[in-house]
């Protein structure tokens, strides 16, 4: 037998299809803004969570919110002696100096860590590199010593590090940085040669991830001017790893930390098996360090752009509003177009009941057509996007789509209960007898 | 069986459209009753109230004051009760037919008997057949002739087996010879199978084809000839 709200939506191809799209562009923005929102947010914390570290210790003062520190933060000295001073629940902390720098168009998180291996294995999640070679291993200079050796052994040679645990240590001070002859407090050549020195040793070096590399067609080999530096690409780690950029700690430090390569941002823990990271956190905290879960840092993400999601999400309401009043007013002419076929309808003894349903099932129907529409536009949007941005995530998640649908069904009916309520309202005698 | 032996009778029948200076009394107490089986004419001038009886009748429009009743039995004053009425017992015919549009000639019939709980049988086929409209069961109303289209008008208002047919004008639109072979069709159901049509015309011809002519004028019946 006929579906009559199936017969009628094909009967007006056109206006149904325009409707149909109408909700589709409202359930494709629902659907590919929460997913680029959430899955740009989510996609740096599962970075987050690649650590191989279960603990994140940084200076107490910063809060419980760290989502987006960089920079100076917390002495090596809080960070590297925590194996030692908790042997008990402490295999190994690492290091990391974190920063921004642009590059492929748009800020990237840039970590500074140690040139062991261990320390990059732990940063990177256990990525393996693709295509060239960790940093500081090409050492032009005489001595062999890498740029992270010859800036501890420059700076900190003679300076043993006995700043109190929480204080900041002092600068080193410039003139023990310049080369014999040269005039002292003269900042700049003293730059000159230390950058010199950095260069020959391998330390303007950066790895970056596959996913940088797409986004910004570097390669290994290439210079790049960021952070007022060249750095020499050489290295491709897959993406996924804490930073999309990575570089030699000290090297960092130098740089971004004002000359001071005695602190880093912040520590990574490592726990031994067993241990209840909750508790080992909660003993790693004290006056002046907080050390939380790595896993929290989701939550911290959430917490710090909730406001975006709010934003994204009153945008998609009002998208989505937007295509269901286009759907109450193609329902509502579809009704007043439409009166003689409900008068027949009840005429034949159609209940109200009966009518209501008919102008639902339609609203219903559209929305179905809308919704698979919106679908298939989100996913093609997202790989647009990711296409031409490669830096951008969308995720897709079954539960957005399943709450694009209930929101769907809902709009659906909500938008036809006014043209159902006008349609049970027909004159029938009148309808009936308009020539 | 109402003990008087009308299927459905009109008693007192008053309707009036608009309110004030601008009120237009069209039933003014007019009483009809019709038998079992009997096939009756209502002709008229335009105006009289014949399509306004016909819509009391048929309970699509309530009446203002006065009773319809069906076996004896008034009819309800909610719309609930008499859609319940019109899904049972009665079958319309129009004027213009009046098919949906958007479905095809079996659809529309199906459509019909689907309100009455009822599903397509055996019996749909050979009312199409009977009609002389099987060969366009699957065909949407514009691909078919009007003489067609009011056919199969006529398949859906018997398809769920009325007590009463209310026919308006079903020959108004039709050339004389699909006129004439629709009466032919409805003279035969009433004979055949004593089917109950009530049957407003403006056609002295085609209303000679009932067992009974009812006259209307301004709102009241002039007077019936058998």
């Amino acid at each position: 037998m006929g579906n009559l709200p199936l017969a009628n939506i094909l009967r007006h191809k056109l206006r149904s299809v325009l409707s149909a799209v109408g909700i589709g562009i409202g359930i494709c923005m629902l659907v590919t803004l929460s997913g680029l929102a959430r899955g740009s947010l989510y996609e740096v914390a599962d970075r987050w969570e690649s650590v191989d570290a279960e603990l994140i210790v940084y200076p107490r003062i910063w809060g419980d919110n760290v989502t987006t520190l960089s920079g100076v933060g917390l002495p090596d000295r809080r960070i590297v002696h925590l194996p030692e001073a908790h042997p008990d629940i402490v295999i190994d902390a690492v290091p990391a100096f974190l920063w921004r720098m642009e590059l492929a168009g748009q800020d990237q998180l840039v970590v500074g860590v140690d040139s062991a291996a261990e320390a990059w294995k732990r940063l990177t999640g256990g990525r393996t590199l693709i295509r060239g070679r960790w940093c500081e291993q090409d050492v032009r200079a005489d001595d062999g010593r890498t740029a992270s050796q010859w800036l501890t052994e420059t700076l900190l040679a003679d300076e043993p590090d006995t700043t109190p645990p929480g204080e900041s240590p002092r600068l080193p001070d410039w003139p023990e940085t310049q080369p014999a002859g040269a005039p002292r407090h003269d900042a700049v050549l003293s730059m000159r040669h230390i950058q010199a020195q950095l260069r020959q040793r391998g330390g303007f070096e950066l790895v970056i991830d596959a996913r940088l590399a797409d986004a910004g067609g570097y390669h290994v080999g290439q210079t790049v001017r960021a952070g007022n530096h060249d750095w020499r690409i050489v290295g491709v780690v897959p993406a996924g790893g804490l930073g999309r950029v990575f570089m030699p700690r000290r090297v960092a430090q130098f740089v971004f930390g004002s000359g001071d390569i005695r602190v880093s941002t912040l520590g990574f823990v490592k726990l031994r098996d067993g241990v209840e990271p909750g508790e080992a956190a909660a003993r790693l905290t004290d006056a002046t360090r907080q050390a939380v879960q790595v896993r929290q840092y989701r939550h911290m993400l959430e917490e710090k752009f909730g406001v975006m999601f709010r934003y994204v999400d009153m945008v998609n309401v009002i998208a989505l509003v937007i295509a269901f009043l286009f759907i109450m007013v193609t329902l509502y002419t579809m009704v007043l177009q439409r009166t003689r076929d409900i008068a027949i309808l009840k005429a034949c003894g159609a209940s109200n009941g009966f009518i209501l349903r008919q102008v639902m099932g339609e609203s219903l129907l559209l929305t179905a057509a809308g919704l698979v529409a919106g679908v298939g536009m989100s996913f093609l949007a997202a790989w647009g996007i990711e296409t031409t941005r490669p830096l951008l995530t969308v995720t897709i998640t079954w539960r957005w789509l399943v709450t694009a649908a209930g929101v769907a069904a809902v709009g659906a009916v909500a938008s036809a209960l006014y043209p159902a309520w006008r349609a049970t309202r027909v004159d029938v005698a009148a309808a009936l007898t308009l020539e | 069986m109402s003990e008087n032996g009308y299927i459905i009778e009109g008693r007192d029948l008053v309707k009036a459209y608009g309110t004030g200076r601008a009120q237009v009394r069209v039933l003014r107490g007019l009483n009809l009753a019709v038998a079992r089986g009997e096939f009756v004419s209502v002709m008229g001038p335009s105006g009289c109230g014949k399509s306004t009886l016909l819509h009391v009748l048929g309970l699509i429009t309530p009446a203002d004051s006065g009773v319809v009743a069906l076996d004896g039995e008034p009819a309800p004053d909610g719309e609930g009760g008499r859609a319940a009425l019109r899904r049972e017992r009665i079958g319309f015919v129009f004027q213009r037919f009046n098919l949906l549009n958007v479905l095809s000639a079996i659809d529309n019939v199906a459509i019909s008997l689907r309100l009455r709980g009822q599903k397509l049988d055996g019996n749909v086929r050979h009312l199409f057949e009977w009609m002389g409209v099987a060969h366009v069961m699957r065909r949407r109303p514009a691909e078919m002739s009007i003489g067609e289209q009011q056919r199969v008008a006529v398949v859906r208002a018997l398809a769920h087996r009325p007590a009463i047919v209310l026919a308006d004008e079903p020959t108004g639109n039709l050339d004389s010879e699909n006129a004439e072979a629709l009466l032919a069709l409805l003279v035969n159901l009433n004979r055949q199978f004593a089917q109950t049509i009530v049957m407003i015309t403006h056609s002295p011809a085609a209303a000679a084809h009932a067992d009974r002519v009812v006259t209307m004028r301004d709102g009241r019946i002039l007077h019936a000839t058998s």
